[in-house]
């Protein structure tokens, strides 16, 4: 097995499953209705589900367009850049839900409950996706190492 | 003695070879990462992504800020106080600095320490620091000339060149520095399309503030409508003004890490700004409008201008007030467009005429810096174009039965 052939079949399948995501993000916010399943959840709403949901098409893309000759920089950044635009989407997810979480409805700040709940599931797909694509950083430092 | 083209080359060759030292340069991950950022296949989801980013982060910012605790503080704690203490209630000092003294929020006081404090320090200023803190980043990161490479095709469409991108973003935040920012644009053709195209299609950023504010839902629409108008009106004076579109050389930076102190300055430098020349415009934005209609100025504009508002524009009457208010303000001239009764789409549409329709006070003085002729040519243009796309997003509405 090459040097580079997990890390192939890993962003092969990342890249398969990033593009599912998009592709029913942007269909849900078509349907006009938000869509909820176990952790996950994929809103209607046409900025985050219509313009994120395209983003993460792209990472998708960018992910299957790294595959072959993986090793090759060129290509390698796709891969890397893929893992950026999804980082941007969780990013500002998780933000929004840092920005909501504090604030009370009747006072200054909110309940420890109410905090805490915030941060419960379920995700939006950008999340859920966020843990598997820091798996590039590994490949970054294996690549500075070498 | 002048040298000779072939003994200039050879001095050249010279100097080259003591200065420079050749090499094979390597790619690194950096410069691969870059070159996608250019590239227009990979350039342009990236530019989106960045752009989500922007807008994503400009949203929950602001809105944790606004409605988290600024709503609360004047509402529900700053109005009712200054509505007990300030003397003469239903005076008239009482109704320019307070506002109407049966208001429950201070966007429907109308005064000058209540919505005009309210709008400056708890809308704007929240919003305003949200996009110069993304802004300044993009700077620093070195994404902005990689931007303006990307767009670069697209804006030769309108006369101008990729660099554009720069002050038209600046006037995202404010118009004030994006019409200096202009100057960067070579020939004189180039900088007028660009004042005017900001001047009338670019809502600043305390703008945008009060829209994601009051009208959330439908501030795609009125968005949507200026993106259109921009590139329409930029292909038209294109055509129709003498002069020329030169191409450009821009250096790209490689990518780097933004630098602490670089950012800390630029953002005191770009809020100080805001506050020089906005919040002192704001109130007396207030204070013009609120002493216009107890006058009666307003009343009397709204009969006058009836036939234009709600025959050709379809839109109230009530409008006109925010008009006048849109000179000196715009986010002010928002804020007040929503406490006037109308449907979604007189709504869109009144919106985007308060902002293509006048350059606020400030931008005005600026543009009169770069020139009397360019301002009575921005003016002349504006006049049309606030008429004619006014008109044709009314007969838009007809159309598509929402009007």
């Amino acid at each position: 097995m090459g040097e580079y052939t997990m890390a192939k079949l890993y962003f092969g399948i990342l890249g398969i499953v990033t593009v599912l995501f998009g592709v029913s993000e942007l269909a849900v916010t078509a349907g006009g209705t938000s869509f909820s399943w176990g952790i996950l959840e994929i809103p209607n709403e046409m900025f985050r589900g219509g313009w994120g949901g395209f983003i993460v098409l792209f990472a998708g893309l960018f992910y299957l367009s790294s595959l072959k000759n993986f090793s090759e920089i060129h290509q390698f950044s796709k891969a890397i850049m893929g893992s950026i635009m999804i980082w941007v989407v969780a990013g500002l997810d998780i933000f929004a839900m840092i920005t909501e979480s504090i604030p009370g409805e009747e006072g200054w700040f909110n309940s420890l409950g109410g905090f805490l709940g915030t941060y419960a599931p379920p995700y939006t797909p950008a999340i859920i996706l966020l843990p598997f694509s820091l798996v590039v950083i590994y490949y970054i430092c294996k690549r500075k190492a070498s | 003695m002048g040298l000779s083209v072939d003994e200039r080359w050879d001095l050249i060759d010279k100097i080259s070879k003591e200065t420079v030292t050749f090499g094979k340069y390597k790619h690194t991950l950096k410069d691969a990462v870059g070159e996608l950022t250019i590239k227009p296949l990979t350039g342009i989801p990236i530019a989106i992504a960045v752009l989500y980013g922007l807008w994503s982060f400009f949203g929950s910012f602001a809105g944790f800020f606004t409605d988290g605790f600024f709503v609360s503080l004047f509402d529900e704690h700053f109005l009712p106080w200054i509505q007990s203490v300030f003397p003469d209630k239903g005076g008239w000092l009482y109704y320019i600095f307070v506002g109407d003294p049966l208001a429950d929020n201070c966007f429907e006081a109308f005064g000058v320490l209540t919505s005009g404090l309210f709008i400056a320090i708890g809308v704007v200023l929240p919003a305003i620091i949200a996009f110069y803190l993304i802004l300044t980043l993009l700077e620093d990161i070195g994404y902005m000339p990689r931007l303006a490479v990307l767009i670069d095709t697209i804006l030769h469409k309108i006369g101008l060149h990729g660099y554009a991108i720069v002050p038209t973003i600046l006037s995202l935040g404010c118009n004030v520095p994006a019409v200096t920012a202009s100057r960067i644009l070579e020939t004189r053709k180039q900088r007028f399309i660009m004042m005017t195209l900001l001047a009338i299609f670019i809502p600043c950023g305390a703008q945008l503030g009060i829209m994601e504010e009051v009208i959330p839902d439908t501030m795609g629409y009125v968005l949507i409508y200026l993106l259109i108008g921009y590139f329409i009106l930029g292909f038209i004076l294109n055509k129709i003004i003498p002069g020329k579109s030169p191409e450009i050389l821009i250096d790209v930076p490689p990518y780097q890490r933004p630098m602490l102190r670089n950012v800390r300055r630029k953002m005191q430098m770009r809020i100080v700004g805001f506050f020089k020349v906005a919040i002192p415009f704001v109130l007396l934005g207030c204070a013009v409008v609120n002493i216009l209609y107890k006058g009666g100025v307003i009343d009397w504009l709204a009969n006058v201008m009836s036939p234009l508002l709600s025959g050709w524009f379809g839109v109230p009457d009530e409008t006109v007030g925010p008009l006048i208010a849109a000179f000196l303000r715009k986010d002010l001239a928002v804020a007040q467009l929503s406490a006037i009764p109308m449907t979604s789409y007189q709504m869109i549409t009144s919106v985007v005429l308060v902002s293509i329709y006048f350059p606020c006070v400030a931008t005005f003085v600026m543009i009169l810096k770069e020139g009397w002729k360019d301002l009575l040519g921005s003016v002349a243009v504006l006049a049309a174009v606030v008429f004619l796309y006014g008109g044709l997003i009314h007969l838009i509405g007809i159309l598509l039965g929402v009007a």
